[in-house]
């Protein structure tokens, strides 16, 4: 009877579970032209807004008078914070417990802040009366720098004046947001001071931007006969958008309907809540019909949420031999206008306490103060988990510092100081559990994949022939080792605005054996679709192929926090699987009912309930979702529907290893990538091309961070940056080839081992090419420089070492 | 942003001088000009329609003479608003030297600049400054000139 049964290879391979490269089914729509982005959106007569933007850094609004904006066809309204206070809608509260003004209330504190929300009937009347609107501006003194923030008399935030605490704890000046301070500082200073060896450095992570091709944008549409009010836009979290819009607007939760669409790429900048958002509800309301805002390129770059400005200044111990035996950190923080830094909420610093990195260090200390400046609000997590980025690359560099201090080789300083297999789950020194790594492994296989010794001997003999005026470039070999810390995270450490940060997933499996899972979370690229179907194949044996994957829709989803930080896989990749077991659960006792036997008679194998030791009776998956609807089942309710909250009991810790070649020209100060070498080890490998893709995505942004991209502001607070002229996006003209590599270590306490990976190249990838230019001229005198290294910048580290002379 | 130079007028000294401060002459010379009144010796107020890069805008401005060193030298100061194109605010050092019937001019000028036209103009502003000033006094020598034949 079961002669037709295929073997379990092939019915494995047919689910397209774990582990299968399965094509994005995304594609498919995405390379026809068939996505549907916010701007896509078109309701009828849909009015458009755009926004009055402050041309100052610093300045009072003395007067604005609307009267030629009105007067021009097609204008419906101007909004400005006087039409706003009424509904107390003029400020809102941003996600790190700070006041942001939604259009400015007296005062603008960045250029491009929002001053008036013009409505029109089309978007091209909106600019053109944006530019009618007459704003009488009084400049104030404009400080760009926190250093001076912190000395100066100018206050900034008026509205917070004589206030001694914030969100985050005592201020220590009027300029001042926070200090949050990690680990032990006597012990650690205690250490510094006897230690054999210690080096310090100050560095400087400069401000930049995720830059996301589709800027943010949104379509409200207030339903006045319902009471209902949807709104549709670019939100990385649409639940927190609903529930930050309820308490906001004062509309009750279950009539509002949030709906993220297609996203053109988030990368941290569509966490947060913006005023143009808060606009288009507004007005909205107020017209009774929908409207839409959707930000230029520049508006983008300029006022929607920058990623770091961390200035960092470091002391690592070491002994003689390079034993690391304690580390000191303090960062100056530039929040910009307001405290809009989207982390959990005990985290104003995000998990900057992960600095003391893949490194055994037995005592630590981290201070971050946070300073308001004019400059605009921000400080997301752009490609990493919250703030991760800044603490890797701090930590990566005092090593190389370190290794230099020692004349020791930096691979040799990292393996000596490795925090070791076998000593997982590891605590570290600033409070993190790290749940598993074999960092070991990972580094000797990186090394010996490019040759390390032979690349060191090349680089050696160059460095010789350069002296002897036979070449003009110099090779640098660029090293980084990474461990991340994504999934945020366990409800007892993590939450936003009060919102615990659990995620979900709601199964239904249909009659017929296909199914649908709707998540908390929110796909921009990262292809969820595809993946989140491998899991639930593999966990209830049907194919990929009939499960779809539905998210964004917060009328139908479940609750859930979101999609940043790589949490989506730690988080609602492991609900899904939760989910998936309580199906299998279910439907293993109608197997057991069907076959006839006692419920622990029945054992699970891939795809279906085999009656143990007889293997020939079984009941497919599909069969019993059949038996599930239309079978009388006694003591069993009809169905077969499951919803998981998953609270994870720890972070996960995927990490890498990273190798760059670069060759740099000294009279031109232009890098040519030789070679990239990338080892990620994310734990369990649900879809290896996606992997590969998101590795290769990562690195390329880490690249421009590294290499060029930043957002520049000269001192009268003018952003220098605000267009694709100036801000480095990298093309195929400046990507070069990528080797991925991998090990597996699974997390031990994921559902399925997985760890998350999308943000793993971004963090590893950015010290690697900065220590890549940084190294290429240890030899002669080179310590440290900061990023961006353009071609201007190398050039100065060139000339400022003499090469020019 | 800096802007120096030195310009060579067939005209003396004298003559130069009045030409500067008559509201005809300059209202002809500086480009984009549409308005300019003259409410004192020392106080002007201008509207110019400027174009840098892809932002046009016009500008509303005043500027301060200070005349304490006349002929030989004045210098001003000034600032200008194109709403949200951008603002600007500078001063200049001008001195006349009249050698064999020519005088020659130099300036000595800076400016900062605000707004859109600092974003989106940065790397044409300089550039632009200059190619203005040049079209000014081309102009200039140009009306000076043939007021003096």
């Amino acid at each position: 009877m079961n002669d037709m049964t295929p073997d379990r290879e092939t019915r494995s391979a047919n689910l397209k579970g774990l582990g299968c490269s399965r094509k994005r089914v995304e594609d498919a729509r995405f390379t026809q032209g068939k996505g549907n982005y916010v701007d896509d959106i078109k309701l009828p007569g849909m009015l458009h807004g755009d926004f009055v933007r402050s041309p100052y850094a610093h300045a009072r609004v003395v007067s604005i008078n609307k009267d030629a904006a009105l007067a021009l066809p097609g204008v419906v309204a101007v909004l400005t914070a006087e039409d706003l206070a009424p509904l107390n809608l003029h400020w809102m509260p941003t996600l790190a417990g700070d006041k942001q003004m939604v259009l400015a209330d007296g005062k603008v504190l960045f250029q491009g802040q929002e001053v008036a929300f013009v409505v029109a009937k089309d978007r091209y009347v909106a600019a053109d009366a944006v530019e009618l609107v007459e704003v009488e501006y009084e400049e104030l003194p404009v400080i760009v720098d926190p250093f001076e923030a912190l000395k100066t008399d100018v206050v900034l935030r008026e509205d917070l004046a004589g206030q001694t605490h914030g969100a985050h704890g005592p201020r220590k000046h009027h300029n001042h947001i926070f200090t949050w301070e990690q680990g032990d500082e006597t012990t650690t200073n205690q250490v510094l001071e006897n230690a054999d060896v210690v080096a310090e450095e100050t560095m400087y992570y400069h401000r930049t931007h995720p830059c996301p091709l589709e800027t943010c944008g949104s379509v409200a549409s207030m339903d006045k006969v319902n009471g209902k009010l949807t709104l549709w836009g670019t939100f990385q979290a649409p639940h927190v958008v609903r529930t930050v819009a309820s308490l906001l607007s004062g509309i009750e939760e279950h009539n509002i309907r949030v709906v993220s669409p297609d996203i053109g790429g988030g990368f941290g900048n569509k966490v947060g809540v913006y005023p143009g958002y808060v606009c288009s509800i507004v007005a909205s309301i107020v017209t009774g019909v929908p409207v839409k805002w959707v930000e230029d390129r520049m508006e983008n770059l300029m006022s929607t949420a920058f990623a770091r400005d961390y200035w960092m200044t470091g002391k690592i111990a070491a002994t003689k031999e390079g034993k690391i035996t304690g580390l000191h950190c303090h960062v100056t923080a530039d929040h910009g206008g307001f405290d809009a830094c989207a982390d959990p909420t005990k985290f104003p610093a995000g998990f900057m306490n992960i600095c003391t990195g893949s490194y055994d260090i037995p005592v630590a200390y981290l201070a971050v103060d946070g300073v308001y400046t004019n400059k605009a609000p921000g400080g997301v997590s752009y490609r990493c988990s919250f703030r991760v980025t800044e603490a890797v690359y701090f930590i990566e560099r005092m090593i190389e510092v370190l290794a230099i201090e020692l004349n020791m080789d930096a691979a040799e300083l990292r393996r000596i100081n490795f925090i070791k297999k076998e000593q997982f789950p590891y605590q570290s020194a600033l409070g993190w559990e790290y749940d598993s790594g074999d960092y070991h492994t990972a580094w000797d296989k990186a090394l010996k994949a490019v040759d390390y010794e032979g690349l060191r001997r090349e680089q050696a003999e160059r460095v010789e022939a350069f002296k002897r005026g036979e070449t003009r470039t110099l090779m640098g070999i660029g090293l980084s080792f990474f461990t991340e810390i994504v999934g945020a995270g366990p409800v007892k450490n993590c939450d936003i605005l009060g919102m615990g940060m659990f995620d979900s997933c709601e199964i239904r499996i249909h009659p017929t054996g296909s199914a649908i899972a709707r998540l908390g979370t929110i796909s921009q690229g990262q292809g969820h679709a595809t993946t989140f179907a491998q899991i639930l194949a593999s966990e209830i044996g049907l194919s990929a192929d009939s499960i779809t994957i539905e998210e964004g829709d917060t009328d139908t989803a479940p609750y859930g926090l979101g999609t940043y930080g790589s949490r989506s896989t730690p988080v609602a990749g492991a609900a899904t699987a939760m989910a998936g077991r309580k199906i299998r659960a279910k439907a293993q006792m109608i197997a057991a009912y069907l076959l006839e036997v006692h419920d622990d008679d029945v054992e699970w194998d891939i795809d279906r309930f085999v009656v143990k030791g007889a293997p020939e009776r079984f009941k497919t998956m599909k069969e019993i979702a059949y038996a599930a609807y239309n079978q009388a089942i006694p003591g069993i309710e009809p169905g077969l529907e499951a919803v998981s909250y998953y609270d994870p009991p720890n972070m996960t810790y995927p990490f890498g290893a990273y190798v760059c070649v670069m060759d740099i020209d000294v009279d031109t100060g232009v890098p040519e990538i030789r070679r990239f070498y990338a080892l990620d080890d994310c734990g369990t490998r649900i879809n290896p091309m996606i992997i590969e893709g998101q590795i290769h995505g990562g690195l390329t942004e880490a690249l421009a961070v590294a290499l060029g991209q930043e957002i520049a502001y000269d001192d009268l607070g003018n952003v220098k940056t605000g267009t694709l002229m100036d801000f480095f996006l990298p093309t195929a003209w400046e990507v070069p080839n990528y080797e991925t590599d991998f090990t597996v270590t699974p997390s031990p306490h994921h559902p399925i081992g997985a760890k998350g990976v999308g943000e793993s190249p971004h963090v590893g990838g950015v010290p690697c090419f900065s220590n890549a230019v940084q190294d290429a001229f240890r030899a002669f005198g080179n310590r440290h420089t900061n990023m961006p290294h353009d071609h201007w910048r190398i050039w100065q580290t060139a000339n400022r070492l003499g090469l020019h002379d | 942003m800096e802007l120096k130079d030195e310009i060579r007028i067939n005209a003396p000294k004298d003559v130069v001088y009045a030409a500067l401060n008559d509201p005809e002459v300059l209202r002809q010379c500086i480009p984009g000009c549409e308005e300019l009144v003259k409410h004192s010796d020392t106080d002007l107020e201008a509207k110019v329609v400027l174009k840098v890069g892809p932002v046009k805008a016009r500008f509303g401005g005043t500027v301060v003479l200070d005349t304490t060193g006349a002929p030989d030298a004045f210098s001003l100061t000034g600032q200008g608003n194109g709403g949200a194109a951008g603002h600007a605010k500078g001063g200049a050092d001008v001195t006349l030297e009249e050698v064999d019937g020519v005088t020659i001019l130099r300036y000595d000028a800076k400016a900062e600049i605000g707004g859109k036209l600092a974003q989106l103009g940065s790397r044409l502003i300089q550039s632009t400054a200059k190619k203005l000033a040049a079209s000014f006094f081309t102009k200039f020598a140009e009306v000076v000139e043939t007021v003096d034949a």
